[in-house]
């Protein structure tokens, strides 16, 4: 049968109108808007060209949003992935109630980050504080999250303890569909548990691996509402010789300068900056995890 | 089932049409003031109920969300709201071109608190009057037998502190202040806004801007900042460390209402959480005194303004002037004012007394005079938020006064026009 372009693209339209409407346009308009003085409201708008762009290189507050939003994407995908991995591994055994443990480390995930947040919020600085200073345990007897060098491990932590059990979901079916045969050959060959998990288990779910590593690579490096809800941004702390807040991550400050300080071009340019970097960093990892996959 | 959808059809555009034929005006309010929400809700049903062909309806999103934003939200949907609220200069500047002019109101000779735009038109209806100072526990300072009326000076204050610090056992106190600056606990505006007010307009007739304006263009008063820094520095070492670097809001309003801290760095507002929490005590204001001049004066002033939108139709203007006419000069908005919503009223002709105790204390303050005016809304759009309030949370986590004048300082050259 020959293939007729215009149905093609016929079929393709509604999907195709979509995408550009609601992805590509605002896209292309944001980009202007990243080169002019718009404040979000004022009908009138002028050219600044690549002011915006400029500036914000030279912003104490955005230089460490933008490290401390390295640092927590670090943080998250070692910390996300290892519990993840760990999780499917007990998920996966023969261990009794297995099922009720798939189901229970997944539940976290179904709460609303905001709600999340909010909750954690009071853990961390009623309950955790109060166990802390009642047993004298140092560390604890301040709040996590009220100190710039704690704060973004709270944060972490927090995410990890949400996260950990989506990812494991992804893990429980990659292990699924290892053949059975494999592993029973290699342990009859005499190889160790922890024998198989490294040089059976891991290289075959390498394309898991590429799939839970993006998503926590990109999850993280957008993470918002967590962060509003959990810190606001807080503590503060002194960086280049300003006080700035200690737990604004990238998405966050796009927020924070559009709706906080109304410069809404100025946001859109960190918003495009934000873009580029998320880009180049997911395939940088997604081709190098692509090399590592093999064929069983 | 054909037939049954031809006649649902048939009528819901027959109800269309019966509706617009009845040619309701219809305005929508848009508040940030979570307080008063249901208040608001009963009023603009009695007036819509009162008043033949106009239809108010309001709407409430604030207690922490994002207000400025939501109304960008809503210009963008084409949903701009008839009547909507700015909270001073910033609001102002920004929303400009949706803000109609006043000056043809009734109310608009009733208050000394509207709204003036820098042409000096009326734009803005005074929400309400408040005010705040430090607040105090009265049967505290009585039980260690400290007269509020006596601390006028610093001097006074920081004895009266030492002396509460002492006996904090014996009194059942956590600690002498409850004062909070925390970001991630929502109280960044606390200090940064409200105490920080007490430099700009302390010790200053009520219309003197000069100390503000100088600060605007860069130039702050060094002895005035330094008196102010440490007396910031002070209330401060009094305060429980967990509320003053984590605390929210509740933590802070609970801790003084349950008799755990001698004073509040809290205005008027939290009158109905005194209630709610079963505060008895007697309590009142004392300055923010950072100088020896003695002073009483509270920083009072209109929180927020209602604004008309001026790209609604001339019917939607003239029915929201007359709407606000209504708050401000009848019988019915006085009683929603002030018996309902447990506002300091900003109307003259209004005589009905809130029933709050700080709210008591500001009508008292009002009448005797001497008191202060608010300018922290005159900073450009997230000064507070994003540049002092990280500056004053420092302070409460280092202690360092100089490197906190320093950051003031350099704060306000880089606004400086």
């Amino acid at each position: 049968m020959r293939r007729r372009g215009w149905v093609d693209a016929l079929f393709i339209f509604p999907c195709a109108l979509a995408f550009v409407m609601v992805i590509i346009c605002p896209f292309v308009i944001g980009i202007y808007y990243s080169m002019t003085d718009w404040n979000g409201v004022n009908p009138v708008i002028s050219w600044v060209g690549l002011t915006n762009f400029q500036g914000m290189f030279s912003q104490p507050q955005f230089i460490y949003s933008f490290l401390i939003t390295l640092l927590y994407t670090g943080i998250n995908i070692v910390f996300v992935n290892l519990v993840g991995f760990l999780l499917s591994l007990l998920a996966t055994s023969k261990v009794r109630m297995r099922n009720l443990y798939r189901a229970g480390f997944f539940v976290p995930n179904l709460i609303g980050g905001i709600v999340l947040g909010y909750i954690w919020q009071f853990l961390f600085n009623n309950v955790i504080y109060s166990v802390g200073s009642s047993l004298g345990i140092g560390f604890l007897s301040s709040s996590l999250i009220s100190k710039p060098g704690t704060v973004i491990w709270a944060m972490s932590f927090v995410n990890t303890w949400q996260y950990a059990g989506y990812i494991m979901m992804i893990y429980v079916a990659a292990i699924q569909s290892i053949s059975e045969s494999i592993m029973e050959a290699a342990s009859v060959d005499g190889a160790s548990y922890t024998t198989r998990i490294r040089k059976i288990l891991v290289p075959m779910m390498a394309n898991a691996f590429t799939i839970t590593i993006f998503l926590t690579l990109t999850t993280s490096f957008k993470q918002f509402d967590l962060n509003f809800s959990l810190t606001n941004g807080g503590p503060a702390l002194r960086f280049m010789g300003k006080a700035i807040r200690s737990s604004q991550l990238l998405a966050m400050d796009i927020y924070s300068t559009a709706n906080g300080l109304n410069r809404m071009a100025e946001a859109q340019a960190k918003a495009v900056v934000f873009f580029v970097i998320l880009v180049v960093f997911s395939l940088v990892q997604v081709y190098i995890n692509k090399r590592r996959e093999v064929e069983a | 089932m054909k037939k049954l959808l031809s006649i649902l059809i048939v009528t819901l555009m027959l109800v269309g049409v019966v509706s617009a034929a009845s040619a309701d005006v219809a305005i929508d309010v848009f508040q940030l003031k979570v307080e008063i929400d249901p208040m608001l809700q009963d009023f603009v049903q009695l007036y819509s109920s009162m008043t033949e062909g106009v239809t108010v309806t309001a709407e409430t999103l604030g207690g922490g969300a994002d207000y400025g934003g939501a109304i960008k939200a809503k210009l963008a949907a084409d949903q701009m709201p008839v009547i909507y609220m700015i909270e001073g200069a910033g609001g102002y500047d920004l929303w400009k071109d949706y803000i109609a002019d006043m000056s043809s109101c009734a109310w608009v000779a009733d208050t000394d608190l509207a709204y003036y735009s820098p042409e000096g038109v009326p734009v803005g209806f005074p929400i309400a009057m408040e005010g705040f100072g430090l607040g105090y526990n009265a049967d505290v300072l009585a039980a260690a037998d400290i007269d509020p009326a006596t601390l006028t000076t610093l001097s006074a204050v920081k004895a009266a502190f030492e002396k509460l610090d002492g006996m904090k056992a014996e009194l059942g106190l956590d600690s002498v202040v409850s004062c909070g600056t925390s970001t991630s606990g929502g109280l960044w505006w606390v200090t940064s806004q409200h105490v920080f007010n007490a430099y700009y307009a302390g010790y200053l007739d009520y219309n003197d801007s000069s100390v503000y304006t100088d600060a605007r263009a860069g130039v702050m008063d060094e002895e005035r900042l330094t008196a102010f820094a440490n007396y910031l520095d002070m209330l401060y070492q009094y305060s429980d460390p967990e509320i003053l670097v984590n605390g929210n809001y509740d933590a802070q309003v609970a801790a003084f209402a349950a008799g755990k801290t001698a004073f509040i760095t809290q205005g008027n507002w939290i009158d109905p959480n005194m209630a709610q929490l079963g505060a008895e005590f007697k309590m009142g204001y004392i300055s923010h005194c950072y100088l020896e001049e003695p002073t009483q004066g509270l920083f009072m002033a209109a929180p927020s303004w209602f604004v008309v939108n001026s790209q609604a139709t001339e019917e939607q203007q003239a029915a929201a002037f007359a709407f606000l006419d209504f708050m401000a000069m009848t019988d019915e908005g006085a009683n929603y004012m002030v018996t309902e919503a447990g506002m300091v009223p900003a109307f003259k002709s209004v005589s009905l007394l809130p029933s709050g105790q700080f709210s008591k204390a500001l009508v008292e303050a009002s009448a005797r005079g001497g008191n202060y005016n608010w300018y922290f809304g005159q900073n450009p759009d997230g000064f507070n938020q994003y540049t002092l309030a990280p500056i004053f949370e420092l302070l409460a986590v280092d202690g360092d006064v100089d490197a906190f004048i320093a950051d003031v300082t350099a704060a306000f050259v880089s606004i400086a026009e």
